[in-house]
């Protein structure tokens, strides 16, 4: 059942991703139809958040669990307060990547929604903290997913430099949707496009940044984390 | 390092305003700025959120935003006046072409498009400000519970605003026992840098997990989880004038949402600008809109809220 209601929330995530670019003309033109496609989106995009947080809730046993997403996450939203000038040159991607590949796509999201959630307490929350916890979510989730593929530690290291190259630039393509929903007309693939054009800079920084410290840390941490988790008998499941 | 909150208690009224109340009121703010497009309905909302600024005194902390909401705004008017041509009064006209887009043409309905929508982005930011400058985290999450968010998800945030000073500590000592050792953090190559910051930080990982496992401990040494029911040290009481506050926090949006459905606040900018024609009648339901949302300023005047 629940697989049946992630299928389905993914497809009308999809489906609103998708709408303002096919339906033209219809009730789901976002250029002539009634909707907000800019508070659909962001509707959806924080009941996604909401409904991870419930499945945190219904997998994390007891104290340690929580204890532990919630020092990660702090790490994580520590090491991105002193780079916030840099564009989105910082390292908290690499946290929630190195988090969700050890204690899989539930702790991973957790790591990643707050980290978003905290840092904005010193940054400043709006209306992008949602996606922020959405986007670092999904890197999270799918850095879990990784863990699967059973990759030998060398290995592992490579395919993560890829994969965090990978969602530097994935990260942009999806937290651009609250930008260009809610202040671009039309929305057509064209004037998407250029919304992304606008945030090369922050995306190609965040995708090197990533690649930086994999390589120069990613060993390193995920031994730790490793390590951790077998001390910790790390049951959350995912 | 020193890192602080963007909430500093300055004792302001409104800071003292029921968090609930505070809430209530953004999210009106927030809601008829995306349900809104006439550029006047969009600037009173911008307009409302600056007396309650002025009363939070976090006038500085709101022009320090502005910078970021200004390059932001500088950004919608640009994609905005490139991409869209269906404007009929055209200002500048190039000569060269840019693959896909055609020759570019910036029209007065574009740049106006891009200026309203300027308005609708500063009204969310100035509003999410005053969130952020009055409310308290540990308030939030404390709203949080109360709306029956999940509670161990609120619990972990809890946690790690609570971490936060610990960690900022532990980072400036491992610095420095770093240093002491010989370690230059901030000279050489951006990879130097790196490869010196994680020196500090990966001591930080490792003493941090040594602390999750006492914080852990401590937890469940005083039962956490044992019983379902749980109680609280620190609780939001919503008395029955906060009830009232929070109801006229609401009440711009249902009154907005009324004017929305009755045909105002709708503009259109393409082909070419509609023409303003203000009457009586949505004069004074514009004029009622915004003592609805000034009303947050004597409510907050009337009584202080209390955690108990």
């Amino acid at each position: 059942m629940r697989i049946i209601i992630a299928v389905l929330i993914f497809c009308l995530g999809v489906f609103i991703y998708l709408a303002p670019l096919y339906f033209k003309g219809s009730i789901f033109d976002p250029n002539a139809g009634p909707f907000n496609w800019g508070l659909i989106a962001t509707i959806f995009v924080g009941l996604s958040v909401l409904g991870f947080w419930y499945e945190f809730e219904r997998s994390a046993k007891g104290a340690k669990e929580i204890a532990l997403v919630s020092m990660l996450g702090t790490i994580s939203a520590l090491s991105r307060l002193p780079f916030a000038a840099m564009l989105n040159f910082q390292p908290c991607t690499f946290f929630i990547i190195c988090s969700g590949y050890v204690f899989g796509p539930v702790a991973g999201f957790m790591v990643a929604s707050l980290t978003a959630l905290i840092s904005n307490f010193f940054l400043g929350h709006g209306p992008w903290t949602p996606y922020q916890m959405f986007t670092w979510g999904l890197v999270g989730i799918t850095a879990g997913w990784l863990r699967k593929l059973n990759l030998s530690p060398k290995t592992s290291i490579i395919v993560l430099v890829i994969f965090g190259f990978f969602w530097g630039w994935l990260y942009g393509i999806i937290i651009n949707v609250w930008f260009w929903t809610s202040f671009v007309y039309p929305l057509t693939l064209k004037t998407y496009l250029y919304t992304l054009a606008n945030s090369v800079i922050w995306d190609a920084t965040h995708a090197l940044a990533n690649v930086l410290f994999i390589i120069i840390f990613g060993a390193k941490v995920i031994n730790i984390l490793e390590r951790f988790k077998k001390r910790f008998n790390w049951d959350i499941q995912s | 390092m020193k890192l602080n909150f963007r909430y500093q208690d300055k004792g302001t009224l409104i800071h003292k305003l029921n968090p609930f109340v505070k809430l209530a009121w953004v999210s009106s703010i927030v809601l008829l700025a995306m349900i809104f497009e006439h550029p006047l309905y969009l600037l009173l909302l911008f307009l409302a959120t600056l007396p309650v600024v002025i009363a939070a005194k976090g006038w500085q902390e709101w022009l320090s935003l502005l910078r970021f909401v200004l390059y932001l705004s500088l950004v919608i008017i640009i994609i905005n006046s490139l991409v869209m041509y269906h404007g009929t009064h055209v200002l500048l006209e190039f000569t060269f072409e840019i693959p896909t887009l055609g020759q570019p043409k910036i029209t007065l309905e574009a740049i106006c498009f891009g200026l309203g929508m300027s308005l609708r982005l500063l009204a969310i930011v100035s509003a999410f400000t005053i969130l952020n400058l009055t409310v308290h985290p540990d308030d939030m999450l404390l709203a949080a519970l109360k709306l029956r968010l999940p509670f161990k998800s609120v619990l972990a945030t809890s946690l790690s605003t609570r971490f936060m000073p610990a960690l900022i500590d532990d980072l400036g000592r491992l610095t420095d026992v770093q240093r002491s050792r010989g370690l230059e953090i901030d000279k050489g190559k951006l990879i130097q840098k790196i490869r010196s910051r994680g020196a500090v930080l990966i001591p930080l990982l490792s003493n941090s997990l040594d602390r999750t496992v006492q914080i852990a401990e401590a937890m469940e040494s005083r039962a956490f989880g044992a019983r379902k029911v749980r109680t609280y040290f620190r609780e939001i009481k919503l008395t029955p004038f906060g009830l009232i506050q929070v109801v006229a926090g609401f009440l711009p949006l249902i009154f907005g949402l009324f004017l929305r459905f009755k045909g105002y606040g709708g503009y259109r900018y393409y082909p070419s600008l509609q023409k303003i024609n203000l009457n009586w009648l949505e004069l004074i339901l514009m004029l009622v809109l915004v003592v609805l949302l000034l009303a947050i300023l004597p409510l907050a005047t009337k009584k202080r809220w209390s955690l108990d």
